[in-house]
């Protein structure tokens, strides 16, 4: 896939590095002092609380929001510092799905694909259709592919969107809460599908979540942004974090509880009550 | 005194900018917006960026075939009204044959370009609008930025064009149905005969009003299509985005309609056409 070749890396280099990048909204903060990397086949959270700026540092990530400063480097290349063709071309390498699917409505779930293959592949006609009856079979949609996304649930188009973003077979995925809105069978599922996607594809897959379900079944690291002081506050897994931060939103969010009106003193760590154990975590059934 | 009186100016002149920034949208936008489409138009000519061949379709049938019956009720009656004006005054001097003058210069130069105008500004302008804006809701349109796709040739240029092409054709029914709504009141209020009646509108009607109203027509195609697919992409990402959206389309539309209209009634003038 002519996608897949634009950001891949070397195994030894971070397929996205951040450095320092600031957001911000005019004249408001939205967060500073963001550094992480992201290593092949690596799934990697984005978390905090409502309104402190995750699906804006995805927006960033992707192009489509300036950073006040900062850099955001795919495989080694500054993307905001590129000119347009190259980011474009660095673009390209990505998989994007939206919180709202974003799936063009006036088009159906197969030519939603289509245009995505034919934007991001030299694939001829008879391989285009080929790779999109192989997508939708892989997240089950496969007799849904003449259907318009006003005619799909939500959950199928939740798929039916990851299916366009994976068309491509592209080296990073991002995902903006995927799993927002489903039922707790059709998050199941699709956190098991984002799994079986990384494993066979080999794709490094960043996402914004508030399912903490989802957190402790999918991240292997994250960074946690607080609304507060505007940065992140925790680096890690979801259980690192919890194991080893010494921030009370960080467990307050992490085992679902109620952040204290004062200040209290840091919590020490334990096993979260709403975070499935370990060997439950990567045994979800199958779409 | 002249210090306040200056400064009185500085802070009227100053709120009146922010709010036609706000009403518009953002001057540098505005601009940047603008600029996006004559180089997206010549990237779909040198096919360095896809056309949505369905999408285009679709809107141009929105636009033309959908849009015909009411076009052509709009400016039968808007004829007909002209005539009966026309008659009550003109009977007055016993020139009521003069109404075929009346009705044909105004509606071939004016009414039709402006009525099918306006008529197409609250449909197909209405509707640019709120699809766009709905699709900036839904992030269809970030979607389309992600695949690095020219989300002005792929959303803009064919609505602009369909738009531009289609007006000047929906003129041709206009003004033939303005003809017709002149006719029939002035064969049946005014003991016209259709022959007198058709005979002096052939008599006037050259081609310089079809030509200043078919200029028109193409003029405001492209005007209701621009203005419809800017506040359209502009909206902001709520429900009330939408509604918003399209009410500013509408009316800008409109207003920008009889601006340019003007525009063209002072040039005809100036050139003495």
């Amino acid at each position: 896939m002519d996608a897949a070749s634009q950001i891949r890396t070397p195994s030894s280099l971070p397929v996205l590095e951040v450095r320092e990048l600031a957001l911000r909204f005019g004249s408001r903060l939205v967060q500073e002092r963001m550094s992480f990397a992201v290593a092949p086949r690596t799934i990697f959270a984005i978390v905090g609380v409502s309104g402190c700026g995750k699906s804006t540092l995805l927006r960033s990530l992707i192009g489509l929001m300036v950073p006040a400063s900062g850099q955001v480097l795919y495989g080694g290349a500054d993307y905001w510092a590129a000119g347009s063709a190259q980011r474009k071309h660095l673009r390209t390498g990505c998989g994007m799905l939206f919180q709202s699917a974003a799936l063009w409505s006036s088009m159906t779930v197969e030519q939603n694909i289509d245009l995505a293959l034919r934007q991001l592949t030299t694939l001829g006609e008879a391989q285009r259709v080929t790779r999109i009856a192989e997508v939708l079979a892989w997240v089950g949609l496969e007799k849904f592919g003449n259907f318009r996304p006003a005619d799909l649930s939500g959950g199928m188009k939740k798929h039916a969107a990851l299916a366009r973003a994976i068309a491509g077979a592209p080296p990073l995925l991002l995902l903006d809460e995927p799993s927002a809105g489903l039922d707790p069978i059709s998050s199941c599922n699709l956190d098991a599908l984002i799994l079986d996607i990384r494993s066979r594809t080999g794709a490094a897959v960043i996402f914004v979540s508030h399912e903490l379900p989802s957190l402790f079944a999918l991240a292997d690291d994250g960074i946690f942004l607080d609304a507060d002081s505007k940065r992140p506050i925790a680096h890690g897994s979801p259980r690192d974090m919890l194991a080893h931060s010494q921030e009370p939103t960080v467990h307050a969010f992490m085992r679902r509880q109620a952040l204290p009106a004062s200040a209290p003193a840091p919590v020490r760590a334990t096993a979260p009550a709403i975070a499935p154990a370990p060997d439950q975590t990567r045994a979800h059934p199958g779409p | 005194m002249a210090v306040q009186v200056s400064e009185t100016v500085t802070g009227v002149l100053a709120a009146a900018q922010a709010r036609l920034s706000a009403w518009l949208g953002g001057p540098e936008e505005a601009i940047t917006f603008l600029g996006r489409i004559p180089l997206s138009a010549v990237a779909l000519c040198t096919r360095r960026a896809r056309f949505p061949w369905p999408d285009f379709l679709r809107v141009t049938l929105q636009c033309s075939a959908q849009a015909l019956l009411i076009v052509i009720a709009v400016n039968l009656l808007v004829g007909a009204i002209l005539a009966f004006v026309g008659a009550v005054q003109l009977n007055k001097f016993g020139a009521g044959i003069y109404v075929a003058d009346l009705v044909g210069i105004s509606m071939v130069r004016e009414m039709a370009a402006v009525m099918t105008a306006v008529v197409m500004a609250g449909r197909s302008g209405a509707a640019f609008a709120a699809e766009l804006a709905t699709m900036q809701s839904n992030e269809e349109v970030d979607a389309l930025e992600v695949l690095g796709m020219d989300t002005a040739a792929w959303l803009v240029v064919p609505r602009i064009l369909a738009l531009t092409v289609i007006l000047p054709l929906l003129y041709v029914f206009a003004c033939a149905a303005g003809l017709l709504g002149g006719l029939l009141v002035a064969t049946g209020m005014m003991n016209l005969s259709e022959s007198a009646y058709l005979d002096r509108s052939a008599l006037i009607l050259i081609t310089p009003h079809f030509a200043i109203g078919a200029t028109k027509s193409v003029c405001f195609g492209f005007l209701i299509g621009l203005t419809g697919c800017w506040y359209g992409l502009t909206a902001s990402r709520t429900a009330a985005g939408v509604g918003e959206a399209t009410t500013r389309a509408v009316v800008a539309s409109i207003v920008w309609v009889i601006v340019l209209d003007a525009v063209f009634a002072l040039c005809a003038h100036a050139l003495g056409v």
